[in-house]
């Protein structure tokens, strides 16, 4: 099969190896081989924090640059940073206003190289909504809306119910139903 | 038959139980933190009957397992590669004593550095002490070579060191495993004080010994079927060949395969000392040009010593620092090859997309202390009263401390003392008394800090040590501390004081403060600097008393106090200069601070930091 990577970026304390863990168990429930690599230590205390996802028979559990079919950025400028990550005909969604995201000075970039880029508020939803620790959830939702990966909506959806733990489930679920459902009006 | 999506560490752990490890011990270290605890779920859940410690640090790690070791047990120590100095010692007596049962060191890299005070090769260490070494790729190798570890280390009696990198301990994979089973061996030591407490005579025939053994470990690396190996083909010639351990091989492997070059061949070298010469030299020879792509040093380049032949990091062709990552390395082959005429590889990246990014000028974005940290209000308090002294600290979450300007030294493990007392000994021979104040934290106190301290102590040193007492070992991800009494099992042990080693250790001068409470904190350290200067007086310690927000998340801020900035603020800085909350954010606008209500921690700290008293509670 053909290797599918994900980066997952954001910054310490933002849930992103808890993202990582939803779409490695998505991606193993399917039959995937699915190795990751994460952020620990100094790293985490609020500097930035990548996760790399590897879908396919491979060794290397870091993603070579210009070879992620989808970035997930939970912070604007997160999402900037890892664009060199990002092969031809990629997919990047990020926690941003879609009217300021992309910049300017990136859309000829992104045209250039066929990426699409999706752009939600899902941590000022998730506040809106009582969970400021869900946004998480809420990129997920996002991400799910659009069908876009190798990944059933309620798949995802099933997986991150599984994978919360109980005192956030019923957060974690409204956070990403809501985001789901304004990305596919958006889409 | 278990699954699970384990870390390289879990991995690890499950290889050296599936090994039948009887005994683990361990000091915690950024990458090799997870494996102790991931093994204690395991022998939990397996209900075994295996030995886990925290030991209070490496070197205590090390000779715990080694007791067990020649008791004809299966024992392995777990350390980052910074902390196998501390166990260095115990190691290179250890070869040459060897074991009866086996003893597996496990010392985890970290390329780069991520999170370490050096990017240094335990290979070397390995090749220093003269015992063999085994450098996995992948997690599921690390599991397999773990319990190869344990074989070869009763087999041959010696020691094994296994050196996974972080890009292997923090890689996360699938695993399926068999139910595990208690060795059930008995501890049973054999006096000989010969060889156990061998004098100086006997360590030279100890050495020769040793020397015969590696002899015939390198004859069993050259035949190690899968962990060193080579895809040559019969009585064929290249161009170019390469040789890779570790992570490098991983990642030369997918990049070779994405780009469908069969026409390279590889050798593997994943036991790479005692060094398998037969294998390598056999490569060698079949190869006009050998590229070599290990982390972090030069072992392998080192003990091929064909300068004509090898390409690499002596040859320039490799970068001497940083880590091997797939851009690195994909740039390197493309170079290498364009030099010797050789096909090149397609580059997957975009050449314009650095300088792109480059011209956002994103932030820069640095680790800092938590919003709601004990420990910057304890930095917040130290400058304050003491704004031109020394600050020497020392490795934890607290040496985020310096940006707040209350960190100029970080050096090692234990160096906040030592250096505290070689500077003030320095000034004093030029009759100047130079304050200091010393940091460390609660459980790097109990890892190194007494016999510095002592010495300071017993030498008339000066200065003011202050303890960051969390409760916890932060940094690392949370781990019990002696003073907790909470063993890496959950069991209780007995709890240490740290006051009663303090005093222990000569100090009669030691308080306790919360440091949430600045105005306490502030006039303690005064109390404590007239103490220091006094001609009657010594070293002050104060222990800054506060459980870390994270580790005890529930019950650390037990009145929350949510601030508000009222307009009293005149965008002066001094809080993001001093205090450098997360929580506390510089309005884009008019550069007055505003507040973060999802990153503030509701300490109410701040409070007492603003000098307008623009921040109340809301």
């Amino acid at each position: 099969m053909e290797t599918i990577n994900f980066i997952l970026s954001g910054l310490g304390g933002q849930g992103i190896l808890f993202l990582s863990k939803v779409l490695a168990r998505c991606a193993l429930n399917k039959g995937f081989p699915v190795l990751g690599a994460e952020t620990h230590g100094m790293a985490q205390r609020g500097g930035s924090v990548i996760a790399h996802l590897r879908l396919g028979n491979v060794k290397g559990s870091l993603v070579q640059e210009g070879t992620a079919r989808f970035l997930l950025s939970l912070e604007e400028n997160e999402a900037y940073r890892n664009l060199p990550f990002l092969a031809k005909e990629a997919f990047l969604y990020a926690d941003a206003s879609p009217e300021a995201f992309p910049k300017a000075g990136v859309k000829p970039y992104f045209k250039k190289r066929g990426i699409t880029a999706r752009a939600l508020p899902v941590g000022r939803i998730a506040l809106d909504l009582g969970a400021p620790l869900a946004a998480n959830s809420g990129l997920l939702g996002f991400f799910a809306a659009f069908s876009d990966g190798p990944f059933l909506q309620a798949e995802i959806r099933e997986t991150l119910e599984s994978l919360s733990p109980d005192a956030f489930k019923a957060l974690n679920l409204k956070v990403f139903d809501t985001c789901l459902e304004k990305g596919q009006k958006s889409g | 038959m278990n699954e699970a999506f384990l870390l390289g560490n879990g991995a690890i752990a499950l290889g050296l139980l599936e090994g039948g490890c009887q005994v683990l011990t361990s000091y915690p270290g950024t990458p090799s933190s997870e494996i102790l605890p991931e093994a204690v779920r395991l022998i939990r859940s397996e209900k075994l009957n295996t030995y886990a410690e925290w030991s209070t640090n490496e070197k205590v790690a090390f000779d715990n397992a080694y007791a067990a070791a020649i008791s004809g047990k299966r024992a392995a120590c777990c350390m980052k590669q910074v902390g196998l100095n501390v166990a260095a010692d115990s190691l290179m007596s250890a070869a040459y004593l060897g074991t009866t049962g086996a003893l597996v060191v496990i010392s985890c890299d970290d390329p780069g550095p991520h999170s370490s005070q050096t990017e240094q090769d335990t290979r070397l260490m390995a090749r220093l002490a003269k015992v063999p070494v085994l450098d996995p790729s992948t997690p599921q190798e690390a599991r397999k070579m773990a319990a190869l570890a344990l074989d070869l280390s009763e087999k041959f009696q010696i020691p094994v060191i296994l050196r996974p990198a972080i890009r292997v301990c923090h890689a996360r994979q699938n695993f399926r495993w068999d139910p595990l089973k208690d060795p059930g061996k008995r501890a049973a030591f054999k006096k000989d004080p010969t060889r156990w407490a061998a004098t100086p005579r006997f360590r030279y025939l100890l050495h020769q010994r040793l020397n015969e053994t590696l002899l015939k470990v390198s004859e069993r690396f050259s035949q190690l079927e899968g962990v060193n190996a080579h895809t040559l083909a019969e009585n064929k010639k290249y161009p170019l060949g390469i040789i890779a351990g570790g992570v490098p091989h991983a990642v030369i492997r997918d990049i070779l395969d994405e780009n469908h070059r069969t026409d390279i061949p590889v050798l593997k070298l994943g036991a790479p000392y005692p060094f398998p010469e037969k294998l390598a030299f056999r490569f060698v020879r079949a190869c006009n040009n050998v590229l070599v792509l290990e982390e972090t040093d030069t072992l392998i380049e080192y003990l091929l010593g064909d300068r004509k032949k090898v390409l690499g990091r002596l040859s320039g062709h490799v970068p001497m620092a940083g880590e091997l990552t797939p851009r690195v390395i994909a740039r390197t082959l493309q170079r290498v090859q364009t030099e010797l005429g050789v096909e090149p590889i397609a580059l997957s990246e975009d050449q314009d997309v650095h300088e792109l990014v480059e011209g956002l000028h994103l932030p820069v974005r640095k680790p800092t202390l938590c919003p709601g940290c004990p420990h910057r209000a304890a930095f917040f308090a130290i400058r304050k009263v003491q704004p031109k002294a020394l600050f020497t600290s020392d490795i934890g979450c607290y040496t985020l401390g310096l940006n707040l300007g209350g960190v100029d030294t970080c050096l090692d493990m234990g160096a906040g003392i030592t250096l505290a007392s070689g500077f003030f000994q320095a000034y004093l021979q030029d009759g100047v008394h130079q304050p200091v104040v010393a940091t460390m934290g609660d459980s790097t106190f109990f890892h190194s800090g007494t016999a510095g301290l002592m010495n300071a102590v017993y030498n008339d040193a000066r200065f003011i040590l202050v303890l960051l007492d969390n409760q916890t070992t932060a940094m690392t991800g949370m781990q019990p501390t002696p003073a907790l009494g909470v063993r890496a099992d959950g069991r209780m042990g007995k709890s240490i004081s740290l006051e009663r080693i303090v005093a222990g250790c000569g100090v009669d001068f030691i308080e306790v403060v919360d440091p949430y409470d600045i105005q306490a904190m502030t006039a303690l350290l005064k109390k404590a600097e007239a103490y220091v200067t006094s001609p009657k007086g010594g070293i002050a310690v104060v222990i800054a008393r506060h459980a870390c927000v994270i580790a005890y998340r529930e019950t650390a801020i037990p009145e929350k106090k949510p601030v508000a900035v009222t307009d009293k603020c005149d965008a002066c800085g001094f809080c993001h200069q001093r205090f450098e909350c997360p929580a506390l954010v510089e309005d884009p606008e008019g550069g007055t601070t505003a507040v973060n209500r999802s990153l503030c921690a509701d300490c109410g700290v701040c409070i007492q930091v603003c000098p307008k008293g623009a921040i109340v509670a809301a």
